[in-house]
């Protein structure tokens, strides 16, 4: 019969008598293990030899039972301190002895716990009493290290248990794999088998040679795993910022650009949010070491300060709260891209804009917050906006609707709620696509006159906003948000996260 | 947001629904826009509700909002008020805290149940409206404890004194304290005292007032036990003191009506004010339940609901809202007086008018449309930039990563070994968070080999190669932009391989550079994070725009890699 090379020297190599391990194998005929192994099951398969699999268990040091080996373990160092100091013959005060025998950190605990586990002596009250006579050196624990680091097996499983608790082993299964030659597989040997004209790879060669007409290419273990590569992948976070993107562009929606750093006069008091609110009393945002902003454009400073203290219009009435420029120029991280709007509204951004528009960003914003699962110090916030000369409540709702359908959120419901610059203003909730359950996904209005008027803007607007963080792990299940954003991201999880399109 | 405690019995009693089960009113209350969040410690439901509707701060208020939602009462409802007996006085007060309103409220047969509905109204009264104390604080006392000194010249009524006095300029036993102590020791030496020192901490000099026994109160801090109100008290004086008349006056109107709820008859006090403030005369008569007018257009309600109403509807809404309406002008056309109560706190515009009829109406009954409104979507040129050069990196194998933008100091320059302010890549001035939320969110980053130095620090048991890139967002101190801080986007990227070196770093910042169709040169140059000899000025076009090299040992063993880094980063602009 013919064989390929390979299963050639394999089947050469092999005994009918002995078993031989692939690693023999390899080293007899020079073939790598993959090789062989694929060889060996091919063989296997003709019927010419059998492939046996058992496990192998390799137990190695950690880096702490390695130190042991040389300073010993912190019990036995404990113990002979302990017989130094004579607590052999009575308590001796524990301090004094852990300080003898050189421990700290958690070596003391360590040194404590299998003191009294393996009936060194006791502790009570401070006090430290050691068994006399102890024979350290029939410790199975220690000569099991020793013997580890030899290279040699230990039996006691209790022992090999005892010090993997301990983390001072590492027990690791590989399968060996061997073969044997069966009767059918001699008596080809001794039949004779020829070297199948066989070839491995298709090289340059045999291609403009010709020489590829006349040979056998050699069969590969198609279904074999091959080596793991990681290719480069779109941040989960960010693919999912770019779906909400192209879905507000297909809406009609222009995106906004504008400052991470602004005056506070264009994250709040051009939204109608009073100086003495809480969010701005308190810490929930984030002020910069940065000079006051000098260039607040006139003509709306005057008029956002009037609508604060006199509101808008005949019947408007403003806050009864205090109102001055100094707040208003502070410099902070903005809190939620609201100030885009509102600079794109002022013609700040783009000059002045006549109805109707559609704008929208998905950008950071930044909270002053606890870190918890599901909020972090930064986030993307959609943000998105309609301009048009009558904007009705029911627009708002078509709008959301439509929106959100795209994302698997059906079945929307609007609970009125309060915001100081939306009136009305709603709470979006939808049902979750995989669990069904009714969960908040954002927030929504049409912008108070008081917000608009000063601005320039004689039309309707409505908005809303959610975080992108939210609708990702509604839509990917993903449930603490601190495994995808940010420096403690796992690259196993950016390298396997399902890709959303 | 702020919550409201509520017994149901005492939400069944006041709305006199004994038949509602606890449920039901849990529903009926989603309804108003209150969240059931849990059962407190003392069997209450506790609801989460918007700051909004500041009424609702007690079961009272609750309870006659629930009244108008049931339909047992409609329209503006005002409670009667007796003439004053009671002055206050305000002589010499504090400059900081210059205003004050009271009432006198008697008959009340105060139970354990409705005395804490009383102390919860006030705590979250001062919580919101109050804003902690510093705007407005309440002060409660048993009218009967109470000595009035003169009114009039006349002789009839009784008053007290509203006034400044030194931190040692008297003494009073303060509630929960059993010895005469001065202002000065309760700010020193009483939890209450201490809790609340800051808000007179800068005051020339405190506030306080007294009858003709003495001392009786020290707003906004704490009241004497003198007058300490319990379930056995059936008459109350109320005084409120603050930096806006308009504020304490409506904070005294919800806790007015929460007690006229409870059966309360309501006097009014005169208000003398020495210097009269603005706006307001020298006597005030309070509570001020005077209503207020705001016209709301018919076709303005329309366009904002979407729906057409006729003027009965509009006028039946508004009184199922507690308010009142008439209307002006032919149906259809018309606007329309409406009449708002004085507990509604946050009535500013009539488009507030609107919500009430919208909620009134039910917004869910509304059926949704897409608005025929035509506009052009697209993307900002920046971003799509950005979203290119992020699509080439993955091409080239990166890994894309989204990390903070607030970091701290030390992982920008001393983890890189950044230790000169020198001209080089993220050596420039941070723009510092004044308040950070913690040691290592203190700056905005200044470049982004930090951040991803740091993945790659955290990932050193995952498998390698690691190549990883971000586009992502920098700032930097600039006094010449408006906000004092310059913004910028940059492009970084990094190999950490076994066998890596510079080459793999430069043949893909080559193709990048190629495939946007600009000229790459890397001069060599000078760089604390990288190792001297194999970092290059990364030149775009001819301009200095960034920095790639190969990573000095001491930032690796500095990030716990055992490997080599190669990394690039310039400023994504240079791409346009």
């Amino acid at each position: 019969m013919e064989l390929p090379s390979d299963q050639l020297a394999v089947l050469e190599a092999a005994s009918a008598d002995e078993r031989r391990t692939v690693d023999e194998l390899s080293e007899v005929t020079g073939l790598a293990t993959a090789a062989v192994t694929r060889a060996a099951f091919e063989l296997e398969d003709a019927g010419l030899l059998t492939v046996t699999e058992t496990t192998e268990e390799s137990v190695s040091l950690t880096d702490e039972g390695r130190s042991y080996l040389d300073e010993g373990l912190p019990e036995h160092r404990l113990y002979r301190a302990a017989v130094e100091a004579g607590a052999d013959e009575g308590g001796v005060s524990m301090g004094q002895v852990i300080g003898a025998a050189d421990l700290d950190g958690e070596a003391v605990d360590i040194a404590l716990s299998n003191f009294a586990r393996k009936g060194y002596g006791e502790i009570d009250s401070g006090e430290i009493s050691a068994e006399p006579g102890v024979d350290l050196d029939a410790d199975p624990e220690a000569t099991a290290l020793e013997t580890i680091d030899a290279g040699e097996s230990v039996e006691d499983a209790n022992v090999l248990d005892q010090l993997e608790r301990r983390d001072l082993i590492e027990r690791d299964e590989r399968t060996v794999r061997s073969v044997e030659l069966t009767d059918a597989g001699v008596t080809e040997l001794m039949a004779g088998i020829e070297e199948a004209e066989e070839v491995d790879r298709l090289t340059p060669d045999l291609l403009t040679s010709g020489e590829w007409e006349d040979v056998t290419f050699a069969e590969y273990n198609v279904e074999a795993d091959a080596e793991a590569i990681d290719g480069g992948k779109v941040h989960p976070l960010r693919s999912m910022a770019e779906r909400v993107k192209e879905v507000l562009v297909g809406m009609g929606f222009e995106e906004m650009e504008g400052p991470h750093a602004d005056a506070e006069f264009w994250i709040n008091d051009a939204l109608f949010m009073p100086q003495d609110h809480p969010a701005r009393t308190h810490w929930d945002q984030f002020a910069l070491d940065v000079p006051p902003m000098d260039d607040l454009p006139g003509g709306v400073r005057q008029d956002v300060e009037r609508a604060h203290r006199e509101g808008v219009g005949p019947d408007g009435e403003g806050y009864h709260s205090p109102w001055g420029e100094e707040m208003a120029r502070q410099v902070d991280l903005r809190g939620h891209t609201t100030s885009l709007s509102a600079r794109h509204l002022a013609g700040v951004a783009k000059g002045d804009l006549e109805p109707p528009q559609r704008f929208f960003s998905v950008e950071k914003a930044y909270r002053n917050d606890e870190i918890d699962a599901t909020h972090l110090l930064e986030f993307f916030q959609i943000e998105g906006w309609v301009m048009a000369e009558d904007l009705s409540v029911r627009d708002l709702m078509g709008t959301f609707t439509e929106f959100y359908e795209q994302f698997g959120i059906t079945d929307l419901e609007f609970k009125p709620t309060y915001n100081p610059y939306t009136e009305p203003s709603f709470e979006l909730f939808g049902e979750h696509p995989v669990t069904g359950e009714v969960v908040e996904i954002g927030n929504s209005g049409i912008f108070r006159p008081e917000m608009l008027d000063p601005l320039g803007v004689d039309c309707d607007v409505m908005a809303w906003g959610l975080a992108l963080e939210r609708l990702m792990m509604l839509v990917t299940g993903a449930e603490d948000i601190r495994d995808v954003h940010g420096t403690l991201v796992d690259l196993d999880y950016l390298r396997t996260e399902e890709v959303r399109y | 947001m702020p919550t409201v405690d509520i017994a149901p019995d005492e939400l069944r009693e006041l709305t006199g629904h004994g038949e509602k089960s606890d449920d039901d009113l849990r529903d009926d209350l989603f309804e108003l826009g209150l969240e059931y969040e849990g059962e407190t410690d003392e069997g209450e439901l506790r609801f989460e509700f918007e700051p909004d509707r500041l009424d609702r701060l007690s079961v009272e208020g609750v309870a006659r909002s629930l009244r108008y939602q049931y339909g047992d009462d409609r329209g503006v409802y005002v409670p009667s008020t007796n003439d004053p007996d009671w002055t206050i006085r305000i002589e010499d007060v504090p400059d900081e805290r210059p205003y004050v309103t009271g009432a006198v409220v008697r008959g009340l047969d105060l139970d354990e149940a409705s005395l804490d509905s009383l102390i919860q109204l006030q705590e979250k009264l001062h919580a919101t409206m109050g804003r902690k104390r510093a705007k407005g604080a309440i002060g409660v006392h048993d009218l009967t404890m109470l000595k009035g000194g003169e009114a009039a010249d006349d002789g009839s009524g009784k008053s007290v004194r509203y006034t400044g006095i030194e931190r040692d300029g008297d003494t009073f036993v303060p509630l929960e304290g059993d010895a005469e102590m001065t202002p000065g020791e309760v700010l020193a030496g009483h939890h209450i005292g201490e809790e609340y020192a800051d808000l007179v901490a800068e005051y020339d000099r405190v506030p306080a007032i007294y009858d003709s026994i003495g001392l009786f109160s020290f707003p906004p801090v704490v009241n004497g036990r003198r007058t300490e109100v319990s379930t056995e008290s059936r008459d109350l004086f109320i005084e409120m003191t603050g930096t806006d008349q308009w504020t304490i006056d409506h904070m005294l109107n919800v806790v007015c009506y929460a007690l006229d709820a409870r059966g309360g008859t309501i006097e009014e006090v005169r208000v003398e004010y020495e210097n009269p403030p603005a706006e307001y005369g020298a006597e005030l008569v309070r509570p001020d339940f005077t209503t207020k007018t705001k016209t709301v257009a018919h076709d303005r309600i329309e366009r904002t609901l979407g729906i057409e109403l006729a003027d009965d509807d509009v006028i039946d809404l508004l009184e199922r809202s507690g308010l009142d309406g008439e209307s002006t002008g032919a149906d259809g056309e018309s606007a329309y007086n409406v009449t708002i109560p004085p507990y509604r706190v946050d009535v500013l515009h009539p488009v507030d008018v609107i919500d009430d009829v919208g909620r009134a109406y039910g917004f869910n009954e509304l059926e949704p449309r897409y608005p025929e409104v035509g506009t052009i979507g697209g993307r900002h040129e920046r971003a799509r930039l950005a979203e290119a050069v992020r699509t080439a990196l993955v091409g080239l194998g990166f890994q894309d990563l989204l990390n903070f933008h607030l970091t701290s100091e030390d992982e920008l320059r001393e983890r890189m070994r950044l230790d000169t302010d020198g001209d080089v890549l993220g050596a420039s001035e941070p723009v510092s968070v004044t308040n950070p939320y913690s040691e290592d969110y203190t700056v905005v980053r200044t470049w982004l080999l930090p951040s991803i130095m740091q993945v790659l620090e955290n990932n050193t048991h995952r498998r390698y190669p690691q190549d990883l890139a971000e586009v992502g967002f920098v700032a930097q101190r600039d006094d010449a932009e408006t906000t004092g801080v310059a913004e910028a986007h940059h492009v970084a990227g990094a190999l950490a391989r076994h066998d890596v070196s510079y080459e793999d770093a430069k043949a893909r910042l080559q193709v990048l550079v190629d495939d946007f169709d600009a000229e790459l040169a890397t001069p060599p140059t000078e760089h604390p994070s990288f190792i001297d000899g194999r970092v290059a000025t990364v030149e775009i076009d001819g301009d200095a725009v960034g920095v790639i090299g190969e990573l000095h040992p001491a930032v690796l063993v500095e990030h716990d890699l055992e490997l080599p880094v190669v990394a690039f980063e310039f400023d994504l602009e240079r791409l346009e």
